[in-house]
């Protein structure tokens, strides 16, 4: 299709065109788009994308998961360099780090605990961990010191053991080691299978506080970078991490997009129109839609997601169609008026129908999609409301229209291509041939591929995780309370329940709080069962008979048990800001006025067995399968957004059938829209996507360019000329649409890359499909 | 020491004393001892109470009587490591290894020579006060551990029965 010669004529008389209203009128929306720009708060974590959960449990495990992210916790690893040079690296970083006071803990290395925390709690072992202090008790564990003074391990014995007869503090020590795999090297922790040197470090800001995480993250690297790194290579993973590193992708995406589809939109209509003042007029309406859909969900949210921006920038593809519909279908001369009555029905049909397909998106009850829905919705009602009332009266002002004109000699040979139109019905009848084979679409069911965190990213921390041996939560028992002290006697009262299921096989371990820090109750009523100090001498004296060790041998342990006697419990907060503290931090925690305490279960074998044991949850005991229960909730946003997707689909419907007033077209006009949603999705099950709702929402905007094309396509009695108007107005709309999503599916950001891909691939189908079932065969009237 | 550097592998039999403040008596144990370079040594007690202490690298294993053996990395352990190198530096002869760790000082004759091993670390000064391997020519004759609290493992060594 190339454009014609200039229409020679009174139209094209220059004195008649002015070009200051158009110019005006873009200058005035840019001004607009800039103060609603300004003045917007734009997010781009995680927390303001995911939904808050319906139900109170999935508030529960939503909020689980928020919060997950919400630790600053960075997982560091070295690699690309000989084992010993990257333990001389981490210990260099693990020295310089502490020092910028941005962590609450570094760990790299060493032993897990540092000597004076490792002292702090021997001082205290007879509050932390179970000990007995009868004769026979005391006399076994005697023995059992003796055996360990004639082995390797002496120096143990003469260090803790003598002082510990009962064996406190190895029980407690045990516990606070946690289930970690690495390896030493160098005094450097590393992969036990390969060399990478790994580093653990939390932040005192929280992970979601982006500028604090750059902040973090960029003193990781320039105590890298002192370190004299040589070849050896950085690598940083974790929420905070994340959250860093989707904001950059996010800012550098929408950055790309807005600029690349701008260009690109305005070279094509450059090609189509020839003409800067006919880009002006298009845009004018564009950029006010951009900007009142911003200033919308500004409004609603409070803040509008980065997401939701970048998807605004490609909804200009979609928009500008509106625009670019009116002035494609003047006729040059031609009063607003006359334009507006020939295209009217079918640009009102087209609009109202492509608003209310958004409706499923708006009312999905995930917040991102709110989002995306609102600023969609915004954008086109408020274009085309502009371009209604307001394009017709700068195109006549400025005399624009299309330099094509006429009625070429192709069209009659394009629309022949209709008396086939049947076969259009063959890849429809092969996608549903498709679909019945395989059994559906394949579906998506891990929230996390629903956030806005690069894949590669994700693939890092996990990798990083195993190694550290800092698994995910996969399954936890969620206690509550209304303060730690009943969150820890909750958790003492489980796990003697949970330490039978281990020896039984149905799990491997679990972390809680309360193996570390025991309630004060507890911690009490272990003080209140001491010995006093005579009676715990003469118990000495009677277990020690027969054995080689001198009377004054267990003077430490007997003063340690006395000095008990007069320790206050240890709570929580005295150990804030301590590493003994930032073990314990993520397994008790306070939310709100509650208070939180997971125990993490490792190695569940059978997981029916468990949830039996467990019996029924309480409002303060939940058994919480996480990826089970993300999928659960998942499927319950993709279960209301397809509510809502019927309820607007048969709104279109009847809207369709109500302005159509022609049974047979309003099935014309669905039936090419369904058939091109259909394929899509067969086609992106064929290449191995699983759909998710953001697919879903993508093929409601699909529907909605659909309609445009078809609703256009099927108007009545129409001359050649204005026939071969609508063809090449719809594919320029159509390149429009393809050029700004086809740039989406090369994002960085996967929401916006799925959308991308969809809408692209959908919005071809689409004019092919509305070409071919909803425009006039010859010889149809 | 390069003389003991030349040795790839060594058999020899033990008699280990242990005195310890908290004990009245000193404890005895016997065993034996292989050594091959570079830092492989294998110590079995085999009376009283049966050991196997292997320190591989950077691994050590410990295996007592009927328990399933422990694994420590020494990097995780400096103290314990300092243990383990003063006794395997002389075995391997490696001087420069030992001074990383030791200020080292030796005294005597080829025929009757010896070392004496204090600790850099402060940590492992802590644990250690002093090693002292005595020998004569390419056989090194006894190691004596003095800990920083008095204690004292003396371990005798003869040429494998």
């Amino acid at each position: 299709m190339k454009p014609g010669a200039l229409p020679h004529g009174p139209a094209a008389d220059g004195a008649r065109r002015r070009a200051w209203p158009v110019l005006l009128a873009l200058a005035a929306a840019i001004l607009i788009l800039l103060a609603v720009l300004s003045r917007i708060s734009v997010r781009t974590d995680m927390v303001e994308f995911l939904p808050a959960g319906q139900t109170a449990a999935a508030r529960l495990v939503m909020d689980e998961a928020r919060a997950g992210t919400a630790t600053g916790l960075i997982l560091v690893g070295l690699e690309g360099a000989d084992p010993a040079e990257l333990a001389r690296i981490s210990k260099a970083m693990a020295a310089a780090l502490p020092a910028t006071g941005l962590f609450q803990l570094v760990a790299g290395g060493e032993a897990a605990l540092p000597p004076d925390a490792l002292e702090q709690l021997f001082a205290r072992r007879y509050l932390l961990a179970p000990a007995e202090f009868g004769v026979d008790a005391l006399r076994a564990g005697m023995e059992g010191v003796l055996r360990q003074l004639r082995s390797s391990a002496a120096p143990l014995a003469t260090q803790f053991g003598l002082a510990d007869p009962p064996g406190a503090f190895l029980t407690l020590i045990r516990g606070w080691a946690g289930s970690s795999t690495v390896r030493s090297v160098d005094g450097a922790w590393f992969a036990a299978g390969h060399d990478r040197a790994l580093l653990l470090a939390r932040t005192r800001a929280g992970g979601m506080d982006v500028p604090a995480q750059e902040t973090a993250t960029g003193a990781i690297a320039a105590a890298f970078a002192a370190a004299r790194p040589g070849p050896a290579r950085l690598l940083v993973a974790g929420p905070a991490v994340f959250a860093r590193d989707a904001a950059r992708a996010i800012h550098a995406d929408v950055q790309r997009i807005s600029i690349l589809s701008t260009l690109l939109i305005a070279a094509l209509l450059w090609w189509r129109f020839r003409s800067p003042l006919v880009i002006a007029a298009i845009a004018a309406p564009v950029v006010l839609s951009v900007a009142v859909a911003a200033a919308a969900v500004q409004l609603g949210f409070g803040s509008v997601h980065g997401v939701a921006l970048g998807f605004g920038a490609t909804m200009l593809g979609v928009s500008v169609d509106y625009p670019v519909l009116m002035i494609g279908h003047r006729k040059r001369g031609e009063p607003a008026a006359a334009t507006r009555a020939r295209i009217g029905p079918a640009f009102i049909l087209a609009v109202i129908t492509a608003t209310l397909g958004l409706g499923a998106m708006l009312f999905s009850g995930f917040p991102g999609l709110a989002q995306l829905g609102v600023f969609s919705a915004v954008g086109l009602a408020t274009c085309a409301l502009a371009t209604w009332f307001g394009l017709p009266l700068l195109i006549v002002a400025a005399n624009l229209a299309p330099v094509a004109a006429g009625d070429p000699a192709w069209l009659p040979r394009l629309e022949r291509v209709r008396r086939w139109r049947w076969l259009g019905l063959v890849p429809v009848l092969a996608a549903a041939a498709y679909f019945a084979a395989i059994g559906g679409p394949h579906w998506e069911g891990d929230l996390a591929n629903l956030s806005p965190v690069p894949a590669a990213s994700r693939a890092l921390d996990q990798a990083l995780r195993a190694e550290l041996g800092a698994p995910d939560a996969g399954q936890i028992l969620l206690l509550r309370g209304p303060d730690a002290e009943t969150v820890l006697q909750r958790q003492e009262a489980l796990l003697p329940m949970l330490d039978r299921l281990r020896t039984e096989g149905v799990l491997a371990g679990a972390d809680a709080a309360a193996t570390l820090l025991p309630s004060q109750a507890t911690q009490r009523a272990r003080v209140a069962a001491l010995p006093d100090p005579a009676t715990l001498a003469a118990r000495i004296e009677q277990a020690r008979a027969g054995l080689p060790f001198r009377p004054e041998a267990f003077r430490g342990f007997a003063e340690a048990v006395a000095a008990t006697r007069n320790l206050a419990p240890l709570r929580p907060e005295d150990l804030a800001d301590t590493p003994v503290g930032a073990r314990l931090d993520p397994l008790l925690t306070r939310r709100g006025a509650a208070w939180q305490g997971p125990i993490v279960l490792h190695g569940v074998t059978d997981a029916a067995r468990l949830a039996a044991a467990l019996g029924p949850g309480t409002a303060d005991v939940t058994y919480i399968d996480m990826r089970g229960e993300l999928g659960a909730i998942l499927a319950g946003y993709t279960a209301r957004a397809w509510r809502w997707l019927g309820c607007c689909g048969v709104l279109v419907v009847l809207v369709l059938g109500a302005g159509l007033r022609r049974p047979g077209m309003t099935a014309r006009v669905l039936g090419a829209v369904l058939a091109a949603m259909l394929v899509t999705a067969a086609l992106l099950t064929g290449a191995g996507v699983r759909l998710s709702l953001i697919h879903l929402v993508a093929l409601q905007l699909v529907a909605g360019v659909g309609l445009d094309y078809a609703l256009f396509f099927a108007r009545r009695q129409l001359d050649a000329e204005e026939r071969a108007r609508t063809l090449r107005t719809l594919v320029t709309c159509n390149a429009m649409t393809l050029l700004t999503f086809g740039l989406l599916s090369v994002c960085d950001t996967p929401v916006l890359r799925d959308i991308g891909v969809t809408v692209a691939v959908g919005a071809v189908l689409a004019m092919g499909f509305a070409f071919f079932a909803a425009g006039q065969a010859p010889g149809e009237a | 020491m390069t003389r003991l550097a030349a040795v790839p592998e060594r058999r020899a039999v033990f008699r280990e004393q242990r005195r310890f403040a908290a004990l009245s008596e000193p404890l005895q144990s016997r065993g034996h001892l292989l050594y091959r370079r570079p830092d492989y040594l294998e110590k079995i007690t085999d009376w009283p109470q049966p050991e196997r202490l292997v320190v591989d690298g950077d691994r050590l294993i410990l295996t007592e009587a009927n328990e399933p053996p422990r694994v420590v990395p020494l990097g995780s352990q400096p103290e314990l490591r300092t243990m383990i190198d003063g006794m395997r530096g002389p075995l391997a002869g490696d001087l420069a290894a030992l001074r990383r760790g030791f200020a080292v000082e030796a005294a005597g004759s080829l025929q009757d020579w010896t070392l004496t091993l204090t600790p850099l670390d402060p940590r492992a000064a802590r644990l250690l006060r002093r090693i002292g391997v005595g020998g004569h020519d390419d056989m090194i004759r006894d190691i004596r551990l003095i800990q920083a609290n008095g204690d004292e493992q003396w371990m005798q060594i003869g040429p494998p029965a």
